[in-house]
């Protein structure tokens, strides 16, 4: 049934602006350090001068993650307001579906979309290296973190997004809340480790980025229980 | 009457929402292959109530039972036998119609085949490739029938069908729905803020206002209150009101006009002979119809609202 409900939600956003986000998102983060690189690459060359290809995964991943923030938010307002505008939950919460199992489908469908954005990011960043005329061995283990480990840390993020767009109608309050978490997100650096918007930057005391992840994804799932407990219990209206 | 020989059967059901019970110990029973009209002026509870009868909503107090078994507790089950078009249709307005249908029939794993099906049933096979956006009223309305008709339910819930529509498309969803139970074996539950809509189609009806079910029989015991009365126009009016009444007549004078309830033919021509007699002129001799759409209003009370 949930594959069914996930074949469903694709069907939904088909021919949406929601795909073409999907990719400019991380196509605009390599592009600003397209602009970056090519405007001041003698002085970023010098300064990566022993690992080039990590200075542009270093660049790329500081972008990335305000981009991020930002996309969680924007997808699971575009997603959840699909229903919105019409009023289409009374449709299907009155066919023969969970209705926890409808909001389950919701929350995979905005982490899918968000793990293409993602996933996106490395041929991207590759791309720009190459033409930047980058040699020397790719760091590949070190681009694949870059573009995963940041979204699985905020998977809280994504679950409190998920569940604000669904039960609100107005999104005004949705992506208000988004943007004030990308601003949080961007000195996340600052914060002590327990608060959440730093942990998307995997940074931490004990210099493991694995901790910020399994505290993202356990947190994410507490979230994620809670807004689909409320989904379950609240009258359509 | 046992659980069993109703389609749908509430008990007690009641919604508080604010503070004031929107609708109260509401006991409604529909019998298999009944179109059952549900009336109401606008906000006596309907549309809660319809809410409550497929789950989207809890009831504050009181039970539903749909083909015997408590939706609380079976919702899914349920839902699979009932097909439903809750107030303006719901719809994805990027997608065309078979689109839309494709949607509702992945969810209820039904064959691929009964979207072509149910589009030739609201006649809209011609425009399944549109976009839906683009669609009339009447359109989008036939389509919520279709959707609702896909998974061949036992019961099929349409609240305010036609709202909005212009008289054509008003006839138009009419008709479709008094051919459904024919060819689609259905019970039906419709509601309405208009008699007239549901007089022609309904076999029996419930009538709420404020929350409450005020009337629950068939079409024609309703119809039999429509009862007719005669309407005299004559020179004096209450000098010949005081007479017939002297005569023992049921007449009745409002200032305005003269009239006698439930009078027969026999009677009518008595009244007019003993006008006649005692020198009044007598203009016209009227019957008067009232419409159902009027003791509909009396009893909901809202006539004097507008």
């Amino acid at each position: 049934m949930m594959l069914r409900l996930l074949s469903v939600e694709l069907l939904k956003i088909r021919k949406k602006l929601l795909w073409l986000l999907v990719v400019i998102g991380p196509l605009g983060v390599v592009s600003l350090q397209a602009v970056n690189f090519g405007l001041r690459y003698d002085y970023l060359s010098k300064l990566y001068a022993d690992g080039l290809w990590s200075g542009l995964i270093l660049n790329v991943s500081n972008l990335a993650l305000s981009a991020l923030f930002i996309g969680l938010a924007i997808v699971a307002s575009m997603s959840a307001g699909i229903e919105h505008q019409t009023n289409a939950w009374k449709m299907t919460l009155a066919l023969p579906v969970s209705k926890g199992q409808v909001f389950g489908a919701k929350f995979l469908l905005n982490v899918l979309l968000l793990f293409v954005s993602s996933s996106l990011l490395v041929p991207f960043t590759l791309a720009l290296g190459w033409a930047l005329g980058f040699d020397g061995p790719i760091p590949i283990a070190e681009l694949l973190r870059t573009a995963y480990y940041p979204l699985l840390a905020a998977m809280p993020f994504v679950a409190v997004q998920c569940g604000l767009s669904v039960h609100l109608a107005n999104q005004a309050l949705p992506m208000t809340i988004g943007i004030v978490g990308m601003i949080a997100a961007m000195f996340g650096s600052w914060f002590p480790d327990w608060v959440p918007w730093k942990w998307p930057s995997l940074l931490n005391a004990s210099h493991e980025p694995l901790l910020s992840v399994g505290l993202g994804l356990v947190l994410g799932a507490v979230v994620f229980l809670v807004g689909m407990t409320v989904f379950a219990r609240k009258d359509v209206t | 009457m046992s659980n069993q020989a109703w389609i749908l059967e509430t008990r007690g059901l009641t919604k508080r929402l604010g503070g004031k019970n929107v609708v109260n110990e509401v006991n409604l029973a529909i019998g298999k292959g009944e179109i059952y009209g549900f009336l109401g002026p606008n906000g006596a509870g309907k549309t809660t109530t319809i809410r409550m009868l497929l789950g989207l909503a809890k009831p504050t107090k009181g039970s539903v039972h749909l083909f015997g078994r408590d939706i609380r507790k079976e919702r899914i089950p349920i839902l699979r036998k009932v097909g439903s078009l809750v107030e303006y249709p719901s719809y994805y307005g990027h997608l065309t119609a078979k689109e839309n249908l494709e949607v509702v029939r992945r969810l209820l794993g039904v064959p691929r085949s009964r979207i072509d099906d149910v589009l030739s049933v609201v006649r809209l096979t011609k425009e399944a490739d549109r976009a839906v956006k683009g669609y009339s009223l009447g359109m989008k309305q036939r389509l919520g029938i279709a959707t609702a008709l896909l998974g061949q339910p036992e019961l099929l819930v349409l609240d305010e069908p036609t709202n909005g529509l212009d008289p054509a498309g008003i006839q138009e969803i009419r008709e479709l729905i008094k051919s459904l139970p024919a060819t689609q074996g259905v019970t039906i539950l419709i509601s309405s803020h208009l008699l007239s809509e549901v007089e022609q189609m309904a076999t029996r009806v419930g009538i709420i206002d404020k929350g409450n079910l005020i009337y629950q029989d068939g079409i024609r015991m309703l119809r039999e209150r429509a009862k007719s009365r005669i309407r005299f126009g004559v020179s004096e009016p209450e000098a010949a009101w005081r007479l017939l009444l002297s005569h023992g007549y049921e007449a009745a004078w409002d200032r305005h006009q003269l009239t006698v309830e439930r009078a027969d033919d026999r009677t009518v021509a008595a009244i007019v002979t003993q006008l006649v007699r005692q020198n009044h002129q007598v203009y016209r001799v009227e019957e008067e119809t009232a419409s159902l759409e009027r003791i509909f209003l009396e009893m909901t009370g809202t006539e004097g609202s507008l």
